[in-house]
């Protein structure tokens, strides 16, 4: 187990600096003058040699990548063009929004999807098969910030059951529960599709295997079959169809934060994309990356945990 | 093959039923074709695909407006026979710029489809052919790119390159190209260790043949489905980026900036942002009955690889 850990943890290192290299590269596709770029087309020439030797852009671009690698690796993501405040600090203040509205989705989407999945597994080919399916199809097909447009339109504005805002701007801990509920569903809803088509095909390969034949041979009862043999096994795959959709749903939650002007990193990502603070989407990319790596890495440790064949490598 | 072999062989006997007969290559693609025509969800998907194709081509001539023309005395109209979806707050004809939006949906779908299809298949199947160090490498490299998700990186490169059609068709097929390489890398893994590989190494094929003329063509089947599975993505991400205004800028129409503009009157004129999401959704949809049916037809060993590994 230690070993299994020990690689785990140098592989998150070796991404964590892969992912440092795409982003800085990633500033590097401007085409042009990333100063310039910045500041627009009216600046004058000493604001963009200013900015220049600001973000390092006067250097040769060896030395440009190991000056910020090395800042990078202690925290520090540069500052935002426009209000001057460091680019991880504004980052950070905008995670919590975004964490709510991801956890509260994907629980949405994993209660509801998980067992939507194994159900269409169990009833390969019948009607309840057939419906969850086709359902699951139009979840992946609607684009989520349609969707959630109208659910606004038809929630809020005419039924009145949900405030038509994402994010209220006082109130206690339930107000914000309250305008928390239709984003974290409609984000929700689409992941659980997903989630729920992986499931079925994770849970109808497990089903196929020959134990689970041989167990039917053997008279072994049904439900005995289902919980102690299938489930279990399935449950690496469903953990891992967890983790890819998780990846995913972060770059939906962009789309679902604007819908419903809900603060986060995907609105704050898309406000320095308009506003062409490059440093704040370098340090957003960032943040949003690492997070899935962090995900995908705990993932790894649990699937050691509870599958000892993973640990051997 | 020398002429005696030639006069051996046809002095057998035929078969009926022999790998080379006609009568039985025909009954097999027969019987092939009718896997498809019976496949419910594969014929309606490629249905849709193929009028929204044709709504596509043939815009000019359907669209009964001009999707750019302006007319301000008919400032957000109710249907009429005129304009059958009412116009925009442009005065722009609703029915015509969906029409039309077709248009950019579809080639974002196909060039992404495209792109991201012939480096991904090199990148993957170079991979889990060659093995060693250089996979080594480039799953590593895969590992990092699939990090960013998939929408945020499209949004960081659009951002970067400057909004143009161009520059979405790039960006999204630079955040999918690593996801159809994975697909591609894990079907070759299951294909190299194939006794027929190793006899085309035994007889003494190159490399660069035994993978060009045996592997890639074997792992088709599986990246046929990631295509289509693939262009759904794409034409998602598209209307995505349009929907922020950092799509093909206006006035061009997409469905995606026609559900923008109709989200500022979306109480008053639901149908304008309803029937662009419904155009993009029937597109996806039948890209993914079309990926479905694909699927179950093609091989149905490969339900979880190629599902899981494309978000």
């Amino acid at each position: 187990m230690a070993g299994y850990l020990g690689r785990t943890l140098v592989q998150l290192v070796a991404t964590l600096v892969g992912i440092v290299t795409v982003a800085f590269f990633l500033m590097r596709a401007i085409p042009g003058d990333p100063a310039l770029y910045m500041l627009g087309d009216f600046a004058t020439e000493e604001a963009v040699a200013a900015l220049r030797s600001r973000l390092g852009l006067d250097l040769p671009v060896y030395q440009q990548y190991l000056v910020f690698m090395e800042r990078a690796l202690t925290g520090d993501l540069g500052r935002s063009v426009v209000t001057g405040q460091p680019a991880l600090a504004e980052m950070l203040s905008a995670l919590p929004w975004s964490l709510s509205l991801a956890v509260a989705g994907l629980a949405v989407a994993v209660i509801l999807g998980v067992p939507l999945g194994i159900l269409s597994a169990i009833k390969q080919g019948t009607w309840v098969d057939m419906t969850i399916m086709l359902v699951a199809l139009m979840g992946i097909s609607f684009p989520v910030f349609w969707v959630g447009l109208v659910a606004v339109l038809f929630l809020s504005h005419h039924a009145g059951l949900f405030p038509a805002l994402g994010a209220a701007t006082g109130g206690g801990f339930w107000t914000q529960i309250h305008h928390l509920t239709l984003p974290a569903l409609v984000l929700g809803l689409s992941v659980a599709a997903y989630i729920a088509r992986l499931t079925r095909s994770a849970m109808l390969e497990v089903l196929g295997q020959d134990y689970i034949r041989v167990a039917h041979a053997m008279g072994v009862p049904e439900p005995r079959i289902f919980f102690r043999l299938a489930l279990r096994n399935a449950f690496i795959p469903i953990l891992a169809v967890i983790g890819v959709t998780f990846a995913w749903a972060l770059g939906n939650a962009i789309l679902v934060e604007v819908v419903f002007s809900r603060p986060g990193l995907g609105s704050t990502v898309l406000k320095a994309v308009l506003a062409r603070d490059y440093q704040l989407v370098q340090a957003g990319v960032l943040v949003l990356a690492t997070g899935v790596v962090l995900i995908n890495a705990t993932l790894n440790v649990l699937y050691g945990v509870i599958d000892p064949r993973m640990r051997s490598d | 093959m020398a002429s005696g072999e030639m006069a051996r062989d046809s002095a057998i006997p035929r078969q009926p039923a022999g790998p080379d007969d006609p009568e039985a290559a025909r009954r097999r693609r027969q019987a092939a074709l009718r896997r498809y025509t019976r496949h419910p969800g594969f014929m309606v998907g490629a249905t849709i695909i193929l009028l929204l194709a044709l709504l596509a081509i043939l815009a000019p001539w359907i669209a009964p407006n001009s999707p750019l023309k302006t007319e301000m005395s008919l400032v957000l109209a109710e249907p009429s026979w005129a304009y059958p979806l009412g116009t925009d707050q442009f005065g722009r004809c609703v029915l015509s710029r969906l029409i039309y939006g077709a248009q950019i949906s579809l080639q974002v779908g196909f060039w992404v489809v495209l792109i991201s299809l012939t480096c991904g298949t090199l990148i993957g199947a170079l991979a889990g052919f060659l093995g060693g160090w250089i996979e080594r490498a480039i799953v590593a490299l895969i590992d990092i790119m699939l990090a960013f998700p998939g929408f945020l990186l499209a949004l960081a490169l659009v951002a970067a390159q400057g909004s143009s059609l161009t520059s979405v068709i790039t960006a999204v097929s630079i955040a999918y190209t690593p996801r159809v390489a994975t697909v591609m890398r894990s079907v070759v893994l299951t294909i190299r260790p194939r006794p027929f590989i190793e006899a085309s190494h035994a007889i003494g094929l190159t490399k660069l043949r035994i993978l060009l003329r045996h592997v890639i063509p074997n792992a088709m089947p599986p990246v046929i489905v990631v295509a289509t599975v693939s262009a759904a993505t794409a034409i998602l991400a598209e209307a995505g980026l349009s929907f922020l205004g950092l799509g093909v800028q206006p006035p061009t129409a997409t469905w995606g900036s026609v559900i923008a503009n109709g989200q500022a009157v979306i109480t008053t004129r639901p149908l304008i942002s309803l029937s662009a999401g419904l155009s993009i959704a029937v597109a996806v949809i039948g890209l993914n009955l079309l990926g479905d049916g694909l699927r179950d037809t093609l091989d149905p060993q490969m339900r979880r690889q190629t599902g899981a590994k494309m978000l």
